[in-house]
């Protein structure tokens, strides 16, 4: 009975002093830290690999893991990074019927000898039929230039044919090729093995009109023949790379153009599946001449297709012949790659960890490891960076300013890669009216909601590119705060207000509803404020809010909402074409508000062939400038991002010109961990080499 | 005896496939869709997510689809949509955390309810048993989330003390005892707060049947012997309340698996509860249907469990 | 005075009457019941007082607690207080309601499963053992994705998911009663089941019923707020004591005052609840004075 009894009042005593225990040892832990950095993150990588995942605790680990050809200096700028060198060119194949007739137009083009150097050509040469131009910059409009002066015979037009046959491509355009040998097929492109597309000289008609036959009597099911375009001739960008040599992967292994080659195929190939294809569907080739080059050609201008080369590159020693399943089991949970800190440990749902590369290319980092730890809740992330759990916090906008001015953290702020905008469906006929859009943007006191849904922390948004870019247009003037004005346009417009205080057209009540999803502070005070200002002008706003999964696939990939509060993230780039282009305004596509200005079409399609520096800074300035004007959106904000560090937790010391260089974190364009290499904790200091330059 | 266990697990058998069956048909009506990545992203095109959902299955009807998924569940191939690894090995990497905290908690209820529960009855109708009475209220009537960050908060603003996840991080641990006591500690505050409920609802049960027995014949007759009244309380009158103790082991086993997501979240606690609540939100119909499988079928064992307990203990409970 | 002089109904009250506890909370339920009712009333009406829970001022976003707004304000700069006590009606008709609703289910079916037994019972009570093992929350979530997450919904959704508890007692109740000699008179009468169920036994076993009821009334209330705080609540403006705890918890270290209040309302309400019915039960019993 006494056994009794002592369990009855002795364990509950045992759990209250071993509670006690633990407790007092956690108090005692001492700050002692590592030379680590830990950050936060709120989701889990699925998988780790550049060319596949695309959620962004993934891509986190994979910027401090993997490297590609190029990367984003800190001016957001696009700099050469593991290719040393590159170089943009172009091939601009006209054709004949005849050899001599391209003879003869390349005697034509000796006597303008003179304008070669305008026209940045430096070769020329005759091969068969084709007369093959080589320029050192790419671009329609010298070509076009060109064609003009030397059609005195006639050139044989080219026409390109897209075919989509669901399956057996390759097998399909072989067997046609055989069975008609008349059409002078000179190139071909797979997109997996369910469409082909292919440029042969001649007229569209005779080509499309064999290839429904053929595809007919073949009897491939669902398959469509079109006409993409009709050419004068092939303009072929061309860009080279010189690779770094010497250059090791994490395994020791040396890296060389095998495995770009290699990250291209998996890029484009159908049982790898990567959703990064579509960055890579215009080239036409790559090869890989020596070990240390890379040369890629594009089936047409495309500039932005530069920027896609920031994408990592994976190894192919290690995932070459190998199936995806076996990518899944051995790689994507302990990836090899070639930044500056390797992978080491991963314990699921809590932490992973990543240790220094002892041979970077770059220098080996100071730190020992970067640890990313899982802390689903925000409000963990933040109590973990009090309690100094992770050295790092990302600071919501309320808790800015507390934050600034304690003295015990650094504060970091920059503006977000993002706009902030609620959206108009304009397939609603209430919609359309520009002078209902423009009076929305007037009703909308912006940068009050700036004031006090970001604490200030934000800039009001001129459109669709955010300031920092160099292509950025920031001589738009935002629309003005006038709610008088607003009511004047709404009158004008044939809206007015009705007896409960709600305007009326034709018997139709101003009233609509304004969706977002759930889990996004921010978005629900935007949506509620806007229903609030909007209200002011007569205007009735019913708010929803929907759970993300639900919003998506109910709403948003259907295009059947009448007005949504959304943000758009915005890479470097400036093709606007996927969510502007009136083509991309289907369900499943990235036109949501169905936006359809031809002009703006066009602008779209001449920007993606413009390699000049300066047109691009023009167009792209003129797409802003327009879209802003027709306010398909109500343009809200770009909002600050803002991180915190205790301060003095960790300095920089990096190599400059004038030697090493040890300054406090610091800012730029591309964020603060921009230079993470070179972080290091003060305590660890006595290990590095000494600082030339100091900057307390 | 053997007959009813018998029968019982082939009814049990029957309605876990009946409730996995109902509850798949609910979770794929949801509307919404698995896809691992952000569909906003202009990047990804329409051959990718046709590939994606052929590898999963998600065009085909939904009783096949049902069908596809119990098939790998039980030849052990099952994959999660999310990042195509094995689902059983997703929840086995949950397991232990998950375990330790809630076998923790469950000590814990058990041993505070049956100590505040006898207190209670043994005081019965005096203050100590009332004052207990509002406490055990009080611990149901908290709400769980508002109760964790409460103490959370005060913690870290009191004592700066880490208490996140399993463990504390990137410290240099003095010796081993200290980092026992460190695993300890995150151990304990989480079951803690997941216990309260537990404690109260034991106490309450513990102190009912207890009173309920020490009102009966035998013990007047016990007493009546000369017997003090320590003796009469725990050896006589607590065998025979046993009772609750012993739903609450039969509760054990689907409790080892459920988990709190409230909890979970607030302490970045890698659990299982988490683990399902996530799926849902992303809508990785094969990870719930092993999720929701398991479950069920550790509900009704531990139901089998602890009918089996009853009659075991006592005699005069027949099974039909 | 001798309570045998007394019918059960009165020795109920008399009992509960003496429970100094029970009589507190249920004081309280009572004056929850009014502010409820009243500022429900005025919620409806429109009319603003103490202030408007929907007036959203950005000047005076997240401030403590002050003379001008007794419990702070929201990230909207609502007033606290004003939405705490607009409400109440709420967080109270859900728990009401709810509870209603599950009544009415289980006592239905507990009563079928009671009265008639045999395969009767064992396949509904197989039934409720299915039902019992169902992941509510997934029932919840799917209901709330499809139908909208509207108070009705919200309401009829957790009122089906509580009934399996009551069908048990009732049963258990019906099971004991159908035995009693008043039962077997009736049937001897030639009195047809229905008139039985509800002519004679159910009266009998209003009282736990009633004491299920009263301490279900909370279950609901703090499922409504889990719900709200996970996300899955009542949609903005209107304010209720869930979402003011789901609104203000990204602030939760710059605005305690947004989690503390409604948090103690939501604790003390479903206290009081508790203990009044806790009171009520022990006076219906008939046991001693030890219960």
């Amino acid at each position: 009975m006494r056994v009794i009894k002592f369990l009855i009042y002795g364990v509950p005593l045992i759990l209250v002093a071993v509670f006690v225990a633990a407790f007092w040892n956690a108090t005692q832990l001492s700050t002692n830290k590592k030379n680590e950095l830990t950050i936060g993150s709120i989701g889990e990588p699925t998988k780790i690999n550049p060319i596949l995942s695309t959620d962004s605790a993934a891509s986190q680990v994979e910027s401090l893991v993997f490297e590609g050809l190029l990367k984003y200096s800190a001016d957001l700028e696009l700099e050469p990074n593991l290719a040393r060198e590159f170089q943009l060119s172009q091939t601009t194949t006209f054709f004949f019927p005849t050899n001599e007739s391209a003879s003869a137009a390349r005697e034509i083009l000796m006597t303008l000898s003179a304008r070669w150097a305008e026209w940045t050509l430096r070769n020329a040469v005759v091969i068969d039929r084709e007369l093959r131009l080589d320029f050192l910059q790419p671009g329609l409009e010298t070509s076009n230039v060109i064609a003009d002066l030397i059609s005195i015979d006639p050139m044989s037009p080219v026409v390109q044919v897209r075919v989509e046959v669901g399956d057996k491509a390759r097998e399909l355009l072989a067997t046609f090729r055989a069975a008609h040998p008349e059409f002078n097929i000179v190139r071909e492109w797979f997109d997996y093995d369910a469409v082909f597309e292919i440029s042969a000289l001649g007229d569209s008609a005779p080509i499309s009109e064999a290839l429904t036959a053929f595809l007919a009597a073949k009897k491939v099911e669902k398959s469509n023949v079109q006409v993409l375009d009709e050419l004068q001739f092939l303009a072929e960008p061309v860009v080279r790379f010189d690779l770094r040599e010497g250059v090791l992967w994490q395994d020791g292994v040396e890296f060389t153009s095998k495995d770009v080659a290699f990250t291209f195929w998996a890029l484009t190939d159908a049982s790898i599946g990567s959703p990064r294809k579509p960055d890579f569907d215009l080239i036409q080739a790559l090869e890989t001449p020596t070990p240390y080059e890379v040369v890629v050609t594009y089936r047409k201008p495309f500039s932005p297709a530069l920027s896609s080369w920031t994408m990592s590159i994976i190894p192919a020693h290690i995932l070459e012949g190998k199936p995806i399943s076996w990518w899944d089991e051995f790689f994507h949970r302990s990836p090899v790659g070639l930044g500056p800190f390797k992978f080491a440990e991963w314990k699921t749902n809590e932490f992973i960890r990543l240790e220094r590369n002892p041979t970077y290319y770059d220098g080996a980092p100071w730190l020992d490891a970067v640890v990313i730890r899982t802390l689903p809740d925000p409000i963990a992330n933040r109590l973990a960076f009090e309690t100094r759990q992770v050295d790092y916090w990302g600071v919501d906008p309320w808790a800015v300013k507390a934050f600034e001015d304690d003295e015990r953290f650094d504060v970091f702020n920059a503006p977000a890669k993002q706009y902030n905008w609620v959206g108009w469906n304009l397939r609603m006929p209430m919609f359309q009216d520009l002078r209902v859009r423009q009076a929305f943007a007037h009703a909308v006191n912006v940068p009050e909601m700036i004031k006090y849904v970001l604490y200030g922390n934000g800039v009001q948004s001129t459109g669709i590119f955010p300031p920092m870019y160099w292509f950025a247009n920031n001589d738009i003037v935002p629309i003005p705060y006038d709610p008088d004005r607003a009511r004047a346009l709404l009158d004008e417009a044939g809206w007015k207000l009705g007896p409960d205080g709600i305007r009326v057209k034709d018997g139709e009540r101003m009233s609509f509803k304004l969706i977002t999803n759930q889990g996004n502070e921010t978005r629900k005070d935007i949506a509620t404020l806007v229903q609030d200002n909007l209200k002011r002008i007569g205007v009735d706003v019913q708010v929803e809010i929907y759970e993300w999964a639900v919003f998506i696939s109910r709403f948003v990939m259907k295009q059947e909402f009448e007005s949504l509060v959304l943000a758009w993230t915005t890479p470097p780039d400036y093709d606007a074409f996927q969510v502007w282009h009136s083509s991309q305004a289907n369900a499943d596509q990235l036109n949501l508000v169905g936006y359809n200005n031809p002009q703006v079409d066009r602008l779209i399609e001449q920007l993606r062939q413009e390699y000049d520096r300066d047109k691009i800074i023009e167009m792209a300035g003129k797409i802003q400038l327009i879209i802003y004007e027709d306010q398909p959106l109500l343009f809200l904000y770009i909002p600050d991002s803002t991180s915190v560090i205790w301060k003095d937790s960790f300095r920089i010391r990096r190599p400059t010109p004038d030697g090493w260089k040890d300054t406090p974190v610091e800012m730029t364009k591309a964020g603060w961990t921009y230079y993470l290499q070179w972080f290091y904790r003060p305590e660890y200091a006595d290990e590095m080499p000494p600082a030339e330059v100091a900057v307390p | 005896m053997i007959h009813f266990i018998i029968r019982r697990l082939l009814i049990t058998l029957v309605l876990v496939f009946f409730i996995s069956l109902v509850s798949f048909f609910i979770i794929t009506l949801t509307p919404g869709s698995p896809y691992p990545w952000g569909e906003l992203d202009p990047k990804i095109s329409q051959t990718v997510k046709d590939n994606y959902r052929k590898q999963f299955h998600l065009d085909e009807p939904i009783w096949m689809q049902y069908y596809l998924n119990m098939k790998g569940l039980f030849s052990g191939d099952l994959r999660s949509i999310k990042d195509g690894r094995p689902v059983l090995e997703r929840i086995g990497e949950r397991l232990p955390a998950t375990l330790a905290l809630n076998v923790c908690a469950i000590v814990i209820s058990l041993s505070f309810g049956l100590l505040i529960g006898v207190y209670s009855a043994r005081n019965a109708g005096r203050w100590p048993d009332v004052t207990l009475s509002v406490i055990s209220f009080a611990m149901l009537a908290l709400p769980g989330f508002w109760i964790s960050y409460l103490v959370i908060i005060g913690i870290t603003d009191w004592f700066g003390t880490p208490m996140l996840g399993t463990s504390t991080y990137g410290t240099i641990f003095p010796n081993a005892a200290s980092q026992m006591l460190d695993y300890a500690w995150h151990l304990a505050l989480p079951a803690s707060l997941l216990a309260l409920g537990g404690i109260a609802a034991q106490s309450r049960y513990i102190r009912a049947s207890m009173i309920e027995t020490l009102g009966e014949d035998y013990i007047r007759t016990a007493r009546a012997k000369g017997l003090d009244e320590e003796t009469v309380s725990y050896k006589h009158a607590l065998r025979n309340s046993i009772r609750p103790l012993i739903t609450g082991i039969g509760g054990l086993l689907p409790a080892l698996i459920g988990g709190s997501i409230i909890i979970e979240s607030i302490f970045a606690y890698p659990g299982i509860g988490r683990l399902g609540y996530q799926a849902v939100l992303e809508r990785d119909y094969s990870t719930l249907v092993a999720l929701n499988f398991i479950t069920a079928a550790l509900v009704l064992l531990g139901n089998l469990l602890a009918d089996i307990l009853y009659a075991a203990v006592d005699p005069r409970v027949r099974l039909e | 005075m001798n309570d045998e002089f007394l019918s059960p109904g009165q020795r109920m009250m008399r009992r509960f009457r003496r429970d100094r506890i029970g009589m507190i909370a249920t004081a309280c339920v009572a004056v929850l019941f009014v502010v409820a009712v009243t500022f429900g009333t005025l919620s409806l009406l429109g009319i603003p007082f103490p202030a408007d829970p929907n007036l959203t001022n950005l000047e005076v976003k997240l401030r403590p607690p002050s003379a001008e707004h007794w419990l702070g304000t929201d990230n909207l700069g609502r007033d606290v207080l004003a939405r705490l006590l607009h409400g109440a009606y709420i967080s109270l008709s859900v728990g009401f309601v709810a509870v209603f609703v599950s009544l009415a289910i289980g006592v239905v079916v507990g009563a079928v499963s009671g009265y008639f037994g045999g395969w009767v019972d064992n396949v509904i009570m197989r039934v409720v053992d299915a039902i019992m093992c169902f992941p509510t929350f997934f029932l919840i979530l799917t209901a709330v994705a499809l139908m909208g997450p509207s108070l009705i919904n919200i309401i009829v959704v957790i009122g089906l998911v509580s009934w399996t508890g009551t069908a048990r007692l009732v049963r258990a109740e019906f099971l004991t009663l159908r035995e009693s000699e008043y039962v077997r008179a009736a049937r001897g009468l030639g009195q047809n089941s229905f008139a039985i169920i509800f002519k004679h036994i159910l009266p009998n076993a209003a009282a736990p019923i009633f004491v299920t009821a009263v301490l279900g009334i909370p279950d609901a209330i703090l499922t409504e707020a889990g719900l709200s705080f996970l996300g899955f609540g009542v949609q903005p403006p209107q304010a209720t004591w869930g979402n003011i705890i789901s609104d203000g918890k990204s602030y939760i270290l710059d605005a305690w005052w947004l989690i503390l209040f409604p948090g103690l309302a939501i604790f003390l309400s479903a206290l009081a609840f508790y203990l009044a019915g806790d009171a009520l039960r022990r006076a219906a019993s008939s046991k001693s004075e030890t219960q």
